[in-house]
């Protein structure tokens, strides 16, 4: 139980952070979470998706279709202010929540 | 490079069920299906082939539920579920367009399902719309006159001399006309060949000596020109015609200067006064109208029928009382007239003329129309099967919705919603059908079913379609929808991986079949019937041979042929002419043949045997015919000789009768050299009986046996008569050479009504061949039916029960085993629809007489026949799923154990 909350949780901050400095679309946010966490961490469609109309109703992200020059047209998602204190709130407790863990598994390998 | 495999549609079916926004679907749509787009490049450029690839893309995209159910999450807004008690009608649209969106979405997904439901009802709800069609045209549609639920017709009848129907002489409706007081107005007609005489080809024409209030009675008005005057009632007066529509525009070209011209009918010049509208034709197929010229002197020819306009607010019944009233009054005024008269009553009948016209076709149409209906819940049956074992394969999807709040009204308001637009767009196909089926029966049948001819697809046939569509809807989708929206989430989730169907439902698809079963029965049973009166009908003996004969009628005009004499000598130049054609073996002339409608009746005398004062008198069929007559139709003689060509006026008066007339009056002895003569006439000639010939039926081959009374055309001689030709072979050949020989003794004289004798008996029996076969065809539709609703039930339960089949097999049954159980279990429904399709089928006793000939509604044969029929039938349709039952592999089935 705890896994899924604790992957769940962590699969949002995630993207809340990802987004934090740019708009990016879906795909590329798949990618980088592969990429970043060296193929750890996967997210495919049928979980990615869900998860972010789930945020963006809640109103921390919003998406909006952009056309680029030479590109086709993609849907972008970005950090609202709602959003960004909300990122803001679960850095804390993701940090807290590490540290937590950090010294208690540190003891049992000490 | 773009991958062919349609991403977008593959998302867009996954979340179907969730029956978002049609805007929102196509935008998750899009952006889902742009990154599996994207991700197959990816995977592509590492090396994978494109298949891999694409397995690899499926894979991450998870199983159909879990797409669905996820996103259902994050929309949770989207899936709106309406508070209980929730009939604001805007939401109850909005509720509606969804629930139709997405059950055109689910039938769309399942394409061979819903061709087949579709095509299933298409076929029962088109025949539904033809034969409906047929019985609001000939039934319950008012006739294409002004108030025509007023125009009635009657007839005398004296069933104590053998005479159902009597019609009028010209004095009797002369005094009706002057007395009536349930007629407004009151005409009578008689229908009467004329030959036109005009530049070209002698056309016969078949028109209707009518008297002036005729077209007063239908409330018609002439197109051109005017209706009869008062005066032109008289003999010598009545040289003026009225022309029937198609008459005027196939003859003389919608001319209207044909009015006041004079024609040449009968060699009499005739003067045209009026053109009637389009589509006024009655009598049936008539073309032109004549005064009758009404002697009020007369009551020698019994040949007028009345019609007339009721008075608002009188009814046929009064009409009938008053015929008889009327009848006495005048008879007592002239007993002169009627010496015979004063103990035989006279009784009446009378009938709106619609139902005049529709008389023996409302038994024939209504059976068609219970059948049809049948052949529809049978295939409703059908349906519903399908839709159930539906249901149970749709148990997750139902399980998903209930999850996201659904409430079971809910869901069975959406299965309900699938079912209507299944039997709508079935509604659809079916008008289409319809229109074709109409077309086809009217080419038909319309000759033998009055009316027919107007049948459309008129605002009634569009509404009775769509009310039973949308009935057969409800009635195919409620035990499906009951069922789904019964479906509880564990159930569905532990039975979900079996697809299996549940007992309960099971229980429905037999109720089903055994009610499938038990309907076919009745109809297979009732076409049986049917089909076992024709095959007696056709072992009827006629009283003559049909095969190899011809006939053609003539007319010679009194104009110039005014004496016996002449018109004999006509006779007798073009008789010996025909003899000698080539091909023919026979060759006579009779005053009407058998199957060629009217029948010219008279009262005789038999000697020692005449009717006291006061005791009715007999009729006979009578016709004049020549010797040669009995050889070419095919009557052979039983006893005595026919006519000779010694047998003429100024010779001993001679008669031959019919075995049935012998029989009656002399029993006992020997009716040669009896003596016999016509009724009615005081100064009338004893005639010697020289012959016997057997009874010949005249107008159909049901009819009980008449009395028959034939007299030498030399002696007693008629102006319009029948030609009988026998050929060795195919008469058809000898029909032009039959005219030449007429034209090279008169070339105005039109041969008309050609036709050989097996057409005639022929058209006596098509009403019967009609119904027959469209009886015949809806009972194999409903056996078919029946059959694939059987298979179906089988298949779902064979695939149900397929581990059980393998754990049997496993341990040690044999594959004949396994087919045995299956078919016996579908053979046990069987039998017991079998069993209630024979208790339904008495029933028929009361539907089908009247169409039933020389055979019981428990005929033997049908009744044996018809179960071992349908057995057969089921038989192999289970035989195919319990075929697949002995597949079942027992290993598989005890891993799975």
């Amino acid at each position: 139980m705890l896994d899924r909350e604790l992957k769940k949780g962590s699969t949002e901050l995630m993207i809340l952070s990802l987004l934090e400095h740019e708009p990016r679309h879906g795909y590329e946010l798949s990618k980088l979470i592969t990429s970043m966490s060296h193929g750890v961490m996967r997210l495919h469609v049928a979980s990615l998706y869900p998860l972010l109309y789930r945020i963006e109703k809640r109103g921390w992200i919003e998406g909006r279709w952009v056309e680029k020059a030479g590109q086709r047209r993609r849907r972008y998602y970005r950090l609202t202010p709602a959003g960004k204190k909300v990122l803001a709130t679960q850095r804390r407790s993701w940090r807290d929540f590490v540290e937590a863990i950090n010294r208690i598994t540190g003891i049992q390998h000490a | 490079m773009p991958d062919p495999f349609r991403w977008r549609d593959e998302i867009a079916r996954r979340i179907a069920p969730l029956g978002l926004s049609p805007a929102r679907e196509a935008e998750i749509a899009d952006e889902l299906a742009q990154h599996l787009e994207d991700r197959l490049v990816e995977l592509r450029s590492t090396g994978l082939s494109a298949d891999d690839a694409r397995r690899a893309v499926l894979a991450e995209l998870a199983d159909d539920e879990t797409l669905a159910a996820a996103i259902a999450v994050g929309e949770s807004a989207a899936v709106e579920v309406p508070p209980p008690g929730d009939d604001r009608r805007g939401s109850a649209w909005t509720t509606l367009r969804r629930d139709i969106r997405y059950g055109v979405r689910t039938l769309r997904k399942n394409p061979a399902f819903s061709t087949v439901a579709v095509l299933t009802l298409a076929l029962g709800i088109g025949a539904n719309a033809v034969i409906f069609s047929a019985v609001n045209t000939v039934l319950l549609k008012p006739l294409p006159y002004r108030e025509s639920d007023r125009i009635a017709t009657f007839w005398l009848s004296a069933p104590q001399m053998g005479l159902p129907e009597v019609s009028l002489p010209d004095a009797l409706f002369a005094y009706y006309h002057e007395h009536t007081r349930t007629f407004e107005s009151l005409a009578a007609y008689t229908g009467a060949g004329f030959t036109l005489t005009q530049a070209g080809e002698p056309e016969r024409l078949l028109g209707a000596n009518v008297t002036i209030d005729f077209f007063r009675v239908f409330g018609v008005k002439p197109l051109h020109g005017r209706t009869f005057l008062p005066q032109e009632e008289t003999p010598g007066n009545n040289l003026v015609a009225i022309l029937s529509y198609g008459l005027w525009q196939r003859r003389f070209r919608g001319d209207t200067s044909v009015i006041g011209r004079a024609l040449s009918l009968n060699e009499i010049a005739t003067t045209v006064v009026g053109i009637m509208p389009p589509g006024f034709e009655f009598p049936k197929g008539i073309e032109l109208w004549i005064p009758l010229g009404l002697n009020r002197q007369s009551v020698n020819s019994w040949y007028l029928t009345p019609i007339g306009r009721l008075r608002p607010g009188a009814t046929v019944e009064s009409a009938r009382r008053e015929a008889i009233a009327l009848d006495d009054e005048f008879v007592g005024r002239h007993p002169e007239w009627f010496p015979h008269r004063d103990s035989t009553r006279t009784q009446a009948g009378a009938m709106l003329l619609r139902d005049r016209l529709v008389g023996d076709v409302r038994r024939p149409l209504l059976v068609l129309f219970g059948a049809v209906a049948a052949v529809l819940l049978i295939a409703c049956a059908n349906i519903a099967n399908l839709l159930l074992a539906r249901a149970s394969a749709r148990g997750r999807e139902m399980a998903l919705r209930c999850c996201l709040g659904a409430s079971p009204r809910r869901i069975a308001a959406q299965l309900i919603t699938e079912s209507l637009l299944l039997a709508l767009t079935g509604a659809l196909v079916g008008l289409a059908l319809a229109v074709w089926g109409m077309g086809a029966l009217r080419r038909f049948a319309a000759d033998q079913i009055p009316l027919l001819g107007q049948s459309r697809i008129d605002g009634r046939v569009l509404a009775f379609t769509i009310a039973i569509a949308l009935l057969a809807g409800v009635l195919f989708g409620l035990a499906p929808a009951v069922r789904g929206a019964r479906v509880r989430l564990q159930d569905a989730l532990k039975e979900g991986g079996r697809g299996g169907a549940s007992a309960a439902s099971r229980r429905l698809n037999n109720a089903f079949v055994v009610a499938q079963f038990s309907l076919s029965l009745v109809l297979l049973v009732g076409a049986g019937l049917l089909l076992r009166s024709f095959q007696r009908l056709l072992a009827v003996d006629p009283g003559f041979r049909a095969e190899n004969v011809v006939a053609a009628r003539l007319s010679l005009p009194g104009r110039r042929y005014p004496s016996d004499t002449l018109v004999r000598g006509f006779y007798e130049r073009l008789l010996p002419q025909l003899r000698v054609l080539p091909g023919v073996r026979a060759v006579g002339l009779a005053q009407r043949l058998p199957f060629t409608g009217g029948n010219p009746q008279n009262t005789f005398v038999v000697e020692g045997r005449e009717p006291r004062s006061g005791e009715p008198q007999t009729v006979a069929n009578v016709r004049q015919v020549t010797p040669g007559y009995f050889a070419a139709i095919g009557t052979p003689v039983l006893r005595g000789r026919v006519f000779a060509e010694t047998d003429v006026v100024g010779a001993p008066p001679v008669a031959v009768v019919d075995e049935t007339l012998a029989r009656r009056y002399w029993p006992n002895a020997d009716p040669i050299g009896k003596r016999i003569k016509r009724g009615g006439a005081p100064n009338a000639e004893w005639m010697t009986v020289v012959g016997v010939v057997p009874n010949v039926k005249h107008r159909s081959l049901t009819e009980t046996p008449d009395l028959w009374l034939y007299e030498p055309f030399g002696q007693v001689t008629n102006w319009g008569n029948y030609l009988v030709v026998r050929a060795g072979g195919d008469p058809a050949n000898l029909i032009s050479a039959i005219r030449s020989e007429v034209a090279a003794i008169d070339p105005t004289i039109p041969l008309f009504d050609v036709q050989t004798m097996e057409q005639l008996i022929d058209r006596s029996l098509a009403t019967r061949r009609l119904t027959n076969a469209l009886l015949a065809g809806f009972a194999l539709t409903a056996l078919l039916l029946a059959a694939i609703g059987i298979y179906g039930v089988m298949s779902v339960s064979v695939g149900s029960r397929i581990r059980e089949f393998g754990v049997r097999l496993a341990l040690g049954a044999q594959g004949r085993d396994v087919v045995r159980l299956v078919v016996g279990e579908g053979m046990l429904l069987v039998a017991i629809g079998t069993i209630l399709g024979l208790v339904g089928a008495l029933s028929l006793k009361h539907v089908l007489s009247g169409l039933l000939f020389g055979v019981g509604v428990l005929d033997p044969v049908t009744l044996a026949v018809v179960p071992l029929i349908l057995a057969a039938a089921a038989v192999t349709a289970c035989y195919l799923p319990a075929r697949r039952a002995t597949r079942a592999d027992p290993m598989a089935a005890l891993r799975a154990e």
